[in-house]
């Protein structure tokens, strides 16, 4: 006979845990951060740094509000995600077209491999000096920096999702009478989607990030802009809101909008190469 | 080889999301004699992985003790050898290095553990592959680099998970017989889980039936060895046998 | 072997020197003005003054020293952290959606803060590039980890391995993978937030010869600088990087070759 354990209120209080965290996954992205705020909030009311250089959460939070009140987060925000949404769009115009290409064509691939490995390894920040002289302090420079960072991965994990099609995919396909063309739109397409997700995924981080120093160097608003005005004003908690925003946003957008659909084409259709 | 004995053993364990305790494993007790060989089968959820789970050291038990040789264990450890239904190989090391890993452990000089390991990799027909990785190697080999592995470091017991489940049919087939054969030659204490009533009949001496955490049947095996998988397919003791177990583990 | 080696150099460079010949090409045909972009030539002779001159050398020089130390460091630090945050399964859950959280604040954005802790130079600049390496590398090491499948745990147990020999003989070699994938992001983010913060923040640097350059318009040493980032960065990737996988990751069969 099974002895009778006692299931402590530990054990209970991880149960409940579990089951809240399964049924709002959210709660397990979310209560990690807890103990991280409360020693935060520690560290700067022990002043062991000084509250000019180290702020708590408390003051942030009313930043936040002082902020979102007078408008200026919100118009930052939308002005950062404006920029980013229109790169990324680009970025995938170009990247997708680009990398069926490179994907499907030896020759194309020959060609152009190195010149994308090489003005890859430039990185998008090293073309802001040039920017700024063509077309100075503005959205195109620094869309251009968005477009330019978001295309490499596109176009590099379209290239590998094309790639990952089974040859006898396309045998199939032309067997059962379709066309080169409807092959590619047919079967090329669906089956490099996954790695095009991860692709799209993994620009629109960099585009993210791309976005944020080309306003602290370039900007005149965005919330990259908001760190670097902070910045020369000395003021540590807009920048500490800055980053906060930042990182919060990306979670969002990663967590609740990007890594679903990149699930529901992937592993939906058990593919997704690695 | 030694014996290995377990009494009373019992595993439950908290279940966070009924938020109440399961009971794995009921009552257990059980003996494989030195040098003996015996298969435990069971339907699904029987508990017999959670059983070597705990005898390898693997979980603790809630109650219950575990002897190998009369001492009694806890904890995983080099006395009992386990063989996984995944292999486990390490796949950054060769194949030589994976079984002179437990010689390795112990601190025995390099030189003297790769001849160890060659003499293993030797016994089990497996001397060319010494220097290729895992990988490159199909599933019945990497099972056999798995059994040779936990064999070179001579362990006290040798506890086997389902070892053949992963591999194909016919290689399975050979692989039992081969197991059979190093058996025979080394006599070793063996637990063998499988859910496979004819090859828990073609190996061993006694199956052990479980149901829902305990010991349902204990049935000896008296079949002639060495067995070959030719001759026993047809044989009558052989089919009777089969078929006295399998109705054990349906009724389970 | 050596051919085929030469083989696949050429082919690279190949392209790359018919892209120069469209660039010159381009330059004289619609008479760009060199003030918009330069011709090959003026960034020659700009790259051969900047090296007579020893400018070209103490940039270079201090930005590899910079992402040096600030890599090195960072790795140190946060191999060891992701590998003991993996071993036990409540504290990898826990610090897993953390990481991945400062994972996103990859280098740049470290630059304001971290000009107003440490004022301009060397020190912030090494701050960002241990924040772009130290996160990465630390949420991939942790991933590593925790992939290592249970059996194989179990295996080196149940051969005898102390938790000491556990760590070195299991657990590194099977994060190993996750972790050079954590140093190869780690290093672009890192590269990048040098570029970047030597713009602002100090006065050498590849980052600041760029930056500088702006402010007189002199295309020819941007067009230089870009082209020595570049190359710089295949150099890394070519003689660090990708040595590194192949003799890991794939020799081991855990990923497939590229």
């Amino acid at each position: 006979m099974s002895a009778a354990v006692a299931i402590s209120p530990w054990q209970r209080l991880w149960g409940a845990y579990v089951r809240g965290s399964a049924r709002h996954p959210a709660l397990a992205s979310l209560v990690p951060f807890v103990p991280v705020i409360v020693l935060w909030a520690a560290v700067a009311r022990s002043g062991i740094f000084p509250p000019v250089f180290f702020p708590g959460p408390v003051e942030v939070l009313r930043k936040f509000d002082t902020l979102m009140a007078n408008g200026i987060l919100p118009a930052y925000l939308e002005d950062s995600v404006v920029r980013l949404a229109a790169g990324t769009a680009t970025g995938l115009a170009l990247g997708i077209p680009l990398g069926l290409l490179i994907g499907m064509s030896d020759r194309a691939h020959r060609a152009l491999w190195p010149a994308l490995l090489f003005f890859q390894a430039i990185g998008d920040i090293a073309w802001l000096p040039i920017l700024l002289i063509w077309f100075g302090f503005g959205l195109t420079t620094m869309i251009f920096v968005i477009v330019y960072t978001v295309l490499f991965p596109v176009v590099l994990n379209t290239v590998l999702g094309v790639r990952s099609v089974p040859l006898e995919l396309h045998r199939a396909a032309l067997s059962l009478g379709a066309s080169k063309a409807r092959v590619v739109w047919e079967v090329v397409l669906p089956g490099a989607l996954p790695n095009i997700m991860t692709g799209l995924r993994n620009g629109l981080g960099f585009g993210w990030r791309a976005l944020i120093a080309a306003e602290i160097i370039v900007g005149t608003s965005g919330i990259g802009f908001l760190m670097f005005d902070a910045r020369r004003a000395g003021s540590v908690v807009e920048i500490m809101l800055g980053m906060i925003v930042l990182g919060v946003l990306w979670y969002i957008v990663d967590g609740w909008v990007l890594a679903p659909i990149e699930r529901a084409t992937g592993e939906r259709w058990g593919l997704v190469t690695r | 080889m030694k014996s290995l004995t377990i009494t009373h053993l019992q595993k439950t364990y908290f279940d966070p999301f009924a938020a109440r305790q399961v009971t794995a494993i009921r009552d257990i007790s059980l003996t494989v004699e030195a040098g003996d060989f015996v298969s435990v089968v069971g339907p699904s959820g029987c508990g017999k992985t959670t059983m070597l789970n705990l005898i390898a050291g693997f979980l603790p038990p809630t109650g219950g003790e575990i002897r190998v040789d009369g001492r009694a264990v806890s904890g995983p450890g080099p006395d009992r050898g386990v063989v996984f239904q995944s292999f486990a190989l390490f796949p950054w090391r060769t194949v030589l290095d994976n079984v002179a890993f437990g010689p390795k452990m112990r601190g025995v000089p390099k030189a003297r553990r790769h001849e160890i390991a060659q003499e293993y990799l030797a016994l089990a027909g497996l001397a060319h592959a010494a220097e290729r990785y895992p990988n490159e190697l199909s599933g019945g080999m990497q099972q056999r680099v798995g059994v040779v592995r936990a064999l070179a470091n001579e362990p006290d017991v040798l506890l086997m998970d389902e070892p053949f489940a992963s591999v194909d049919a016919q290689t399975r087939m050979t692989l039992q017989e081969e197991l059979t054969r190093i058996w025979a030659q080394r006599r070793s204490t063996v637990l063998f889980i499988t859910h496979d009533v004819n090859e828990a009949v073609f190996l061993s001496n006694r199956v052990v039936v479980l149901s829902h955490g305990s010991v349902l049947d204990d049935i000896a095996i008296d079949l002639p060895r060495p067995r070959s998988w030719d001759a026993l397919i047809e044989d009558a003791a052989f089919k009777t046998l089969a078929a006295r177990v399998l109705q054990q583990v349906r009724a389970a | 072997m050596r051919a085929g080696r030469i083989a696949s150099a050429a082919a690279f460079t190949l392209p790359l020197l018919a892209l120069l010949v469209l660039w010159e090409v381009v330059v004289r045909a619609f008479d760009v003005s060199p003030r918009v972009f330069p011709a090959i030539e003026p960034v020659v002779k700009a790259g051969i003054d900047s090296i007579a001159d020893g400018s070209l050398i103490r940039h270079i020089g201090a930005s590899l020293v910079r992402i040096a130390l600030g890599t090195s460091i960072g790795i140190l630090v946060a191999v060891p952290l992701g590998i003991a945050m993996g071993t036990n399964r409540a504290v990898s859950a826990f610090f897993t959606p953390l990481l991945r959280f400062f994972s996103v604040l990859a280098g740049i954005a470290w630059i304001p803060i971290a000009t107003l802790w440490f004022g301009y130079g060397f020190g912030a600049i090494t701050f960002v590039i241990f924040n772009a390496v130290f996160f990465v590398v630390a949420y991939n090491t942790l991933l590593g980890v925790t992939g290592i499948a249970m059996p194989l745990r179990h295996a080196a147990l149940s051969l005898g391995a102390t938790r000491r020999q556990l760590l070195t003989e299991v657990l590194l070699p099977g994060a190993l993978p996750n972790i050079v994938t954590g140093i190869r992001t780690g290093l672009g983010f890192a590269w990048r937030g040098l570029i970047a913060a030597e713009m602002i923040a100090t006065d050498v640097g590849l980052g600041y010869m760029l930056f500088v350059a702006r402010d007189f318009y002199r295309t020819e040493v941007i067009v230089l600088g870009m082209i020595v980032i570049g190359a710089l960065w295949l150099l890394i990737d070519r003689l660090l990087l990708a040595p590194l996988e192949r003799a890991t990751i794939e020799r081991w069969g855990l990923v497939r070759a590229a």
